[in-house]
């Protein structure tokens, strides 16, 4: 894949989903992502900010608009069917993380992490062992290879879930809320973790509430309220100083319940 | 009266012969029809309409007849249709596997059911394939899931298979009914005949307690 020095790692174009008739939640929505910028996402629930990673994904259908990725476009629904076309193989190169860990219950931690590896990948087992146990020993989870999720705490679980999803050495990871599910005293392990990877230039796109952790971790804040894009910008000018009404709401209603 | 128990060491073979019927019958619908239950609560669970609808009807059918219907249906009705003679255990296998396999299946599809659609989320952000997602995390986790309710229905099944002396098959409660008769002594026959199958079936009882702890401790998450 050849990228010139400005070519987008993502492009979002036009997109519009909605639920049923009525409930419209993306109204074109359009979002350039350059190679090594760490995007988080911030906005008022039901803004539209978890549907926007979960289409990114594949998840989701859309009703029109696109997303390519490094020059790709993979996906996209445009013709009259408005059927919802999406390139597996594209979509490979993008790894996310849940909210609520969807780790696999019936499978020891290693298990977890070699399942997709092995299967997509036919890589050997030793060799994708060798790699697990390498990546749980950096997220200081070498002990728990053999455990099975329901024996750990949600940042344990979290962390494997991370450490499941970088198996597949993805080349955009997406966090949808990983940490609301949490209790408080645990976050910082996990968000250290996302933090770690930030420090090797792992492009990112994080929704999150946690203000703490968008200051520290974003290259470049989104705020996405109402399906659309309200503001986007440098963290200090988005989350610090906001151009717009609405941001400058929401920002102030979120620390003013933190502090 | 006076009550005599040695009555049973006499007739001690006639029973254990009966009970061996009765396991070795219960044992053969065990195998076949959680098997049979298997694939009709996939396909109940299936895309297709038709794969739906057909199994639909098989289930509601069999749960929503007499078993002892059932297995007169089958032992008397089923050779005229067929024009062969089927043995006594044919017929009761085939009955009593058909009313497994229709209980069984309703366990499958509500465990197939109970895999929520984050666990289907992690299976595309993993890029699993179709086939990887079926054998390597749905399946997998259905059937753990089934297997307290399944091992109940297994226990019951053991108890219904008494039915089947109905129709002249020498299991455990056809031997005793006859010892008892011929003796004129049913209270301590039949009493007895009662405690075999408790034995039998209460330590699987509390088995399925104990299982089904282990594999919600296991499935938590």
């Amino acid at each position: 894949m050849t990228m010139s020095f400005s070519a987008p790692l993502v492009k979002i174009q036009s997109l519009h989903k909605s639920y049923g008739p009525h409930i419209q939640v993306l109204k074109g929505l359009d979002i350039e992502m350059k190679p090594g910028e760490r995007v988080v996402v911030i906005g008022p629930s039901g803004g539209g900010k978890s549907t926007l990673l979960r289409v990114m994904m594949g998840l989701e259908k859309i009703d029109s608009g696109s997303i390519s990725f490094g020059g790709k476009p993979y996906i996209s629904s445009e013709g009259a069917d408005r059927k919802t076309e999406i390139d597996t193989e594209v979509r490979r190169s993008i790894g996310m993380v849940f909210q609520h860990y969807t780790l696999f219950p019936h499978l020891s931690v290693i298990q977890n992490l070699i399942l997709a590896p092995c299967k997509v990948r036919g890589e050997a087992k030793a060799s994708a062992t060798k790699r697990a146990q390498a990546l749980l020993e950096r997220f200081g989870l070498g002990a728990k290879a053999n455990a099975y999720p329901a024996q750990l705490s949600g940042g344990q679980k979290q962390r494997v879930a991370i450490a499941r999803a970088l198996m597949l050495d993805p080349k955009l990871m997406l966090f949808d809320e990983v940490t609301s599910a949490l209790d408080p005293e645990l976050v910082a392990e996990v968000e250290q973790v996302i933090l770690q990877l930030a420090a090797q230039d792992m492009p990112m796109m994080i929704v999150t509430h946690d203000m703490w952790f968008a200051k520290n971790i974003a290259s470049r804040v989104i705020f996405c309220a109402g399906g659309v894009v309200v503001e986007d910008g440098p963290p200090e000018q988005v989350l610090g100083s906001p151009k717009e009404e609405r941001t400058r709401d929401f920002i102030d209603r979120v620390f003013h319940i933190r502090h | 009266m006076a009550l005599d128990f040695s009555i049973i060491l006499r007739f001690q073979e006639a029973l254990l012969v009966g009970l061996w019927m009765t396991i070795k019958l219960t044992l053969i619908c065990i195998v076949l029809g959680c098997s049979l239950g298997f694939f009709i609560g996939l396909a109940r669970t299936s895309r297709s309409t038709i794969l739906r609808a057909v199994s639909s009807v098989y289930v509601e059918f069999f749960r929503g007849t007499p078993v002892l219907v059932q297995l007169f249906w089958i032992f008397f009705c089923l050779p005229l249709i067929l024009g062969v003679e089927l043995s006594n255990l044919t017929s009761g296998v085939i009955a009593l596997t058909l009313y497994m396999g229709a209980i069984t299946s309703e366990t499958f599809r509500a465990s197939l059911k109970s895999i929520g659609p984050e666990q289907f989320d992690a299976c595309v952000a993993l890029g699993l394939p179709r086939r990887v997602q079926v054998t390597n995390v749905v399946l997998p986790q259905a059937v753990l899931r089934a297997i307290p309710t399944l091992l109940s229905n297994c226990v019951s099944l053991f108890k219904e298979s008494a039915l089947v002396s109905a129709v002249g098959m020498a299991d455990l409660m056809f031997v005793g009914q006859n010892i008892s008769n011929n003796t004129a002594r049913p209270i301590e026959v039949l009493t007895v005949v009662a405690l075999i199958y408790f034995v039998i079936a209460f330590p699987l009882t509390r088995a399925v307690t104990l299982v089904e702890r282990r594999v919600l401790a296991k499935l938590a998450i």
